[in-house]
């Protein structure tokens, strides 16, 4: 596709992310797979703690104690990430990945000047003087639509708005030319008309750079605006992944349908929500088989066996018993046992 | 603990009687729903909450002590709008547009600084402490942050029962029974009433919130971002029970958030606020179908919509809030208004009626005209 590398930009392969804590083993990460193609933007989404944060911050390499990743590849460019070296890391971190994050104060350096902490980066990874840095870091933030960005680059992140904060975190993002940005809830501590400025540059920006995005997000608006394709993750599994267009119009899983419904709409008028009853299970105590079967209107007795990841249409996964059309699965809604395991397997894909 | 149909005393029933509840009726609304309907049935009905005019500023203090004024911030500035018994109104806007503070005000957790809030045609500025404490029964209020908002060191029930206790029902047994009942209610199990706020979920705590606010049958709820801080399949919980509760307990809300989405969904009627000022109030429908100010349509084409077959006309506002110490001069939005003329800058525009009771605070409200939408193939990708 590409000059670098040809297949995907980013391949992660069965990753396990495991927090072994004093109370048991959290699998925050457990067996995620996908991939994102030069330029393109896949929206992941789930609720607080499915682990989607887990899953960037594992590809960046920035888990810490008790964390760790126990299973798995992440390829970028072709390279698994988990035979680096910490500093060949550091040059791959900013370099071929940046990454944003929800909260843009907590996230720069309060005693530096923005212009400084964006010049830091571009000489982190360039070879070039102080001032060609500095050159760089205002026209970043010229890129990124901050007015005045001379005046700008001198003042330090308490100075700015929330939105601007947000602005100069994806101007150091960017300031090296990344070929994949992750962006974390970049808008979630943003309002509305400020969030539409930020993806406003994000689109903006992709397009001009050919860059991919990895945009993690709770908000289902977001993800319908922005991604090609879109992950849905829930305790730590893929539940589903398809294009955008499929996962919003014909989305398979109990999980993505309920949180479909489950959303107050502007364009229609609903007299009561829809509800997905009860709460995302403890990481400590999940459930044998579905992890979603105790809050699924359709359980059946089968979903005591750990479901099948099929290919429910072409391109489309999901992880559920049901069949495509939505049914039983043919080895019997109450199968159990060897018998439900050989299913589930017969039925996973092949990919893996 | 009542059940539904309960006869109550008659005490309070007269609009603009002194409304405090008599020691007895602890768990009475004070009226029957067939009164509160009659009331709510004519449009003369006077309304169960009056804002007028109401000011909050907070001055900037500073100089050599301290002491000198500087500034101030002019957080509410000039609100007027009233509820009607029964209904929800919505309020939104983004940060530091005076929202949460308005909320405060009318719950008098902060003094205003002029300007009047009348419940039931009674200033509520101007109460002893007495018909203070009287009139917080009738007004609750349910706080977004439902990890802050809970003492950790109280179990479920001391929180919910707090504001019984303190209105005067001092029997523990019967405390506990009427806790009970309010944590059923709010889909809470009965079970526990002894465990602590760290014991549960946020969506679970959120509703501890509801029945503290609920313990004392209050008239009229202000619900400041009571979903916020939820995830999503939680946010639809919490929603349906608050209108659930409405339709039991003939609740009025005061519905304050940021999400439009969400304040659509459960009021009435909207109320959008800038800088301070009340912008535009409408009917619900009326308001997304057909906004009357720039500044609501801006807030209305910001939202992402979770349909990637639609594709809707946006408007990306330039720059940001500016500060409520220093807001513009004439209209407040004019620094950022796709629509501003040379008038926006001197004069301020009133909140007028445009048409059928919608109300609109801008010089060219009608020529706003509707946020354009297009629903692109389902197959062109």
């Amino acid at each position: 596709m590409t000059a670098r590398h040809v297949g995907p930009l980013l391949e992660i392969k069965g990753i396990k992310t495991h927090f072994f804590t004093q109370d048991g083993v959290v699998k925050a990460v457990d067996d995620v797979t996908f991939e994102i193609g030069h330029g393109q933007t896949l929206g992941v989404v789930g609720e607080s703690g499915c682990g989607k944060s887990i899953t960037s911050l594992s590809v960046m390499r920035l888990i810490e104690r008790p964390g760790k990743i126990v299973a798995g590849e992440i390829r970028l460019n072709g390279e698994n990430l988990l035979d680096k070296t910490d500093a060949d890391m550091r040059d791959i971190r900013g370099d071929q990945v940046s990454m944003i994050f929800q909260e843009p104060m907590t996230s720069l350096n309060p005693v530096f000047t923005c212009g400084d902490q964006i010049a830091e980066a571009v000489q982190q990874h360039t070879a070039v003087s102080r001032r060609e840095a500095m050159d760089r870091a205002v026209e970043m933030l010229r890129v990124v639509g901050i007015p005045d960005p001379k005046r700008r680059a001198a003042e330090h992140p308490h100075q700015l708005s929330g939105g601007m904060r947000q602005r100069v975190m994806i101007a150091m993002a960017l300031s090296t030319d990344p070929d994949l940005l992750i962006a974390d809830e970049p808008t979630t501590a943003l309002d509305v008309t400020i969030q539409a400025q930020i993806l406003e540059v994000m689109r903006d920006l992709r397009e001009k750079n050919r860059m991919a995005i990895m945009l993690i997000t709770h908000d289902l608006g977001v993800v319908a605006e922005m991604a090609d394709e879109v992950v849905v993750m829930y305790a730590g599994k893929v539940v589903e992944r398809a294009d955008v267009r499929t996962v919003f119009g014909s989305p398979h899983h109990p999980y993505t349908q309920g949180l479909l419904l489950s959303i107050p709409r502007l364009d229609e008028r609903r007299e009561r929500l829809e509800v997905i009853k009860g709460t995302v299970p403890s990481p400590l105590n999940l459930p044998e088989g579905c992890l979603f079967k105790r809050r699924c209107p359709h359980r059946m007795r089968v979903c005591d066996t750990a479901p099948p990841y099929q290919e429910v249409g072409s391109g489309h996964f999901s992880r559920c018993w049901l069949t495509p059309a939505g049914e039983a699965p043919d080895v019997g809604a109450d199968a159990e046992g060897e018998e439900a395991q050989h299913a589930a397997e017969q039925l996973t894909v092949g990919a893996r | 603990m009542n059940d539904e149909g309960q006869t109550m005393t008659p005490t309070g029933a007269t609009p603009g009687g002194d409304g405090v509840p008599q020691p007895g009726d602890e768990m009475s609304g004070g009226r029957t729903s067939a009164e509160r309907a009659a009331d709510r049935g004519g449009s003369a009905a006077a309304p169960l909450l009056e804002v007028d005019n109401l000011v909050k500023h907070f001055d900037i203090r500073g100089g050599l002590l301290g002491v000198s004024k500087l500034g101030a911030v002019r957080a509410v500035d000039g609100v007027s709008f009233s509820v009607t018994e029964g209904e929800t109104l919505g309020l939104v806007g983004e940060s530091g547009c005076g929202k949460t503070t308005l909320g405060k005000v009318i719950l008098r957790l902060l003094p205003p600084t002029a300007g009047k809030v009348n419940f039931e045609g009674k200033s509520l500025f101007d109460l002893s402490s007495r018909e203070l404490k009287a009139a917080r029964r009738d007004i609750q209020v349910v706080f977004q942050d439902p990890y802050a908002s809970l003492n950790p060191r109280m179990s479920v029930g001391e929180i919910v029962g707090e504001g019984l206790y303190v209105h005067g029902m001092t029997n523990k047994k019967e405390r506990e029974s009427a806790v009970r009942d309010l944590l059923k209610r709010v889909g809470l199990n009965q079970a526990h009433i002894h465990r602590y706020p760290h014991e549960f979920s946020g969506g679970q705590r959120q509703r501890i919130g509801i029945a503290r606010a609920l313990a004392l049958r209050p008239r009229f709820i202000v619900c400041d971002e009571p979903v916020s801080a939820l995830d999503v399949s939680i946010q639809s919980q919490v929603l349906n029970l608050l209108s659930d509760l409405q339709d039991e307990f003939q609740l009025t809300y005061l519905f304050i958030a940021h999400n439009l989405a969400v304040v659509k969904h459960l009021s009435t009627r909207v109320g959008v606020m800038y800088l301070g000022k009340l912008v535009e109030l409408s009917d619900a429908d009326e308001l997304y179908r057909s906004p009357a100010h720039p500044y609501t349509k801006a807030l209305l084409s910001a939202i992402p919509v979770p349909d990637p077959t639609v594709r809707r006309e946006r408007i990306v506002l330039k720059g940001d809030l500016p500060s409520p110490a220093n807001p513009p001069s004439g209209c407040r939005f004019h620094t950022r208004c796709p629509m501003a003329q040379e008038i926006c800058k001197v004069e301020e525009p009133p909140l007028r009626d445009v048409g059928g009771g919608h109300l609109s605070a801008c010089h060219f409200a009608e020529e706003v005209t509707p946020l354009g939408s297009e629903r692109t193939s389902a197959q062109s990708a």
